[in-house]
């Protein structure tokens, strides 16, 4: 497993803009930081992703009912969005 | 002895006979906060005004003999990535500068039954990211017991805030050792409960399945007190758990271990002989100490830095400039989000977004993430064995003492590594403690952390409280108390 680390496209899947500068100083890092959990991807196991929980006490987790309940106001959903108009969340355009 | 540095049952002891009153205590705490905080910087925003009708009506109460509990008139401070209805919840982040909490979270609403007074919202590293409380987007916090040095991380700013004496207790969140290192650091007591025990809705998540509330207190009973209030079932919260706790019949008949792998290199001595002192006092109490190995805990710090990451790049993915915080200007939806999140975001937080990003990128998965989620399980059997064995397992809280600022910053791995001996009670689930201990050549504290199986909280507490008792650390950072 290589550790190169291919700053541009990790970047843009995690929508993030780096300026130059960034980039440079974050890919070491990274780099370094990969070179140490790389004992981790060598290590071959008994066992398969399926038979781990998620939950470190191994238990389901516990989901609700698919039921409304009165939790946020409309008003109060919206209250903290940078942009809002007749009760929705407004975006730019998806295109220019 | 001054008020504020008697426990929470003292407190209310003397609130209960009226010879204090709780306006008084809060005075006091704010003239404590008056000297210190201008160096310290433990809060990112004080509460004294918003809280004097608060106070009254706690005052009043206790007149009339008609108290809320223990916590009535407390003043406790609050880690900033914990929703108080109203205030702001910036998680010393860029990204939520403008961020007024539209709901509470659980442990804010069950200690609201009490009429706990909220002293203030403490600083921490951006989004909980770190160990020193260097990473906030608002200036760091300095130690009290030595201001060139850092509290720790990330809930620095509650533990400062309480060894400063101003406040009683703190809440504070634990993902990788968050609530016990700057405990440790700051020579106070920092509990980090068994997983899903403490309900995380309102936390403002970091990695899911490792984050948990706890208290940060001058004293395990305080710890105590604060657990058993805010602990419970929350349906709001999936991960939560209802089962009842398991006790660990008697401390006489007690079995600790030693983890090996936390007594070698890479721990300073200064921290080894804080363990061995509690060895000595524990095999005086007629309690018998064996050593025990956790192999696994070696590979710890490298199953945390694919699993922490990878989780926090899908939790903080909801900070796109949409819904709430930060919004940057841009053309289309995604250069706003991209802008926004580079603008938003310090470099730590980055960083760990990158990783995890990374880690549960195509072609890299099964290698990283899949490989430390096996990882993480075989270490979760390798506790349950050893917890065939022994009750409870010791170790050094910290490797270190508290280091100076500056210290670390530049070297990421190496301010990962301060998290060497709590990261495992977290992959686990485990309930862990740290205690205050004792203090180094250079007078700063020194604590040792106890470790026991998942849902023996009540057990690790009253054990705790044993070895407290026998330690009897009296020390404090008295530049701040006087």
């Amino acid at each position: 497993m290589s550790n190169q680390f291919d700053i541009d496209n990790v970047s843009k899947l995690a929508s993030i803009e780096l300026e130059e500068t960034e980039k440079n100083k974050l890919s070491q890092d990274l780099s370094i930081i990969l070179e140490h959990v790389q004992a981790i991807s060598n290590l071959e196991f008994d066992i398969s992703v399926d038979e781990v929980f998620i939950h470190p006490l191994e238990k389901q987790l516990n989901l609700q009912e698919d039921v409304v309940e009165e939790f946020l106001t409309h008003e109060e959903a919206l209250s903290n969005a940078p942009e809002s108009k007749d009760g929705k969340f407004v975006v730019p355009p998806s295109m220019e | 002895m001054r008020i504020e540095n008697k426990s929470i049952r003292e407190i209310n002891s003397l609130f209960q006979k009226k010879e204090i009153k709780p306006s008084e205590l809060y005075k006091q705490v704010f003239e404590n906060t008056a000297q210190s905080e201008s160096v310290l910087h433990a809060h990112l925003k004080l509460f004294e005004e918003d809280n004097l009708n608060k106070v009254k009506l706690s005052d009043e109460r206790y007149i009339k003999n008609k108290s809320l509990g223990l916590l009535d008139g407390i003043p406790i401070a609050i880690k900033d990535n914990i929703n108080l209805k109203g205030y702001e919840t910036t998680c010393s982040s860029k990204m939520l500068s403008n961020y007024i909490s539209p709901y509470s979270a659980t442990v804010i609403n069950k200690l609201d039954e009490q009429q706990v007074l909220y002293t203030g919202k403490t600083n921490l590293d951006e989004f909980a990211m770190g160990s020193s409380t260097e990473n906030s987007a608002y200036g760091l916090t300095r130690n009290p017991w030595n201001t060139e040095c850092v509290p720790g991380g990330s809930s620095g700013g509650s533990a400062a805030s309480v060894a400063a004496r101003s406040s009683i207790a703190a809440l504070g969140s634990d993902t990788g050792g968050s609530i016990r290192q700057p405990a440790s650091f700051c020579g106070l007591v920092g509990f980090k409960p068994t997983y899903g025990t403490v309900s995380r809705f309102g936390l403002i998540a970091f990695a899911s399945s490792l984050d948990q509330i706890g208290p940060i207190t001058k004293y395990v009973d305080d710890t105590r007190i604060i657990y058993h209030s805010i602990r419970g079932f929350d349906p709001k919260d999936a991960t939560s758990v209802s089962d009842k706790p398991v006790i660990i019949p008697s401390n006489k008949t007690a079995k600790v271990g030693v983890i090996k792998e936390l007594m070698e290199e890479g721990v300073s001595e200064d921290a080894k002989n804080e363990v061995e002192k509690i060895i000595k006092l524990l095999k005086a109490q007629g309690i018998e100490v064996i050593e025990v190995s956790l192999p696994l805990i070696k590979l710890a710090i490298s199953i945390y830095y694919l699993i922490a990451p990878a989780e926090c790049s899908a939790n903080l993915a909801r900070f796109d400039g949409v819904r709430y915080g930060l919004r940057a200007d841009g053309k289309t939806s995604y250069e706003m989000m991209e802008r926004t999140r580079a603008q938003g975001f310090g470099s730590e937080v980055k960083r760990r977004i990158l990783l995890g990003t990374y880690a549960l990128s195509a072609g890299y998965f099964d290698a990283y993430y899949g490989k430390a989620l096996l990882a993480r399980k075989k270490m979760i059997d390798e506790f349950n064995q050893i917890f065939k064995q022994v009750d409870y397992l010791i170790s050094p809280t910290t490797p270190t003492q508290a280091f100076k600022a500056g210290e670390k910053t530049s070297n990421p791995l190496e301010m990962y590594m301060s998290d060497l001996c709590t990261i495992p009670a977290n992959l686990a689930g485990l309930p862990s403690i740290s205690i205050p201990t004792g203090l180094s050549k250079e007078k700063l504290p020194l604590g040792v952390q106890i470790i026991s199986k998942a849902l023996t909280d009540d057990s690790l507490l009253d054990f705790s409280e044993m070895i407290e008792k026998e330690v009897a650390f009296k020390e404090e950072p008295s530049d701040w108390i006087k």
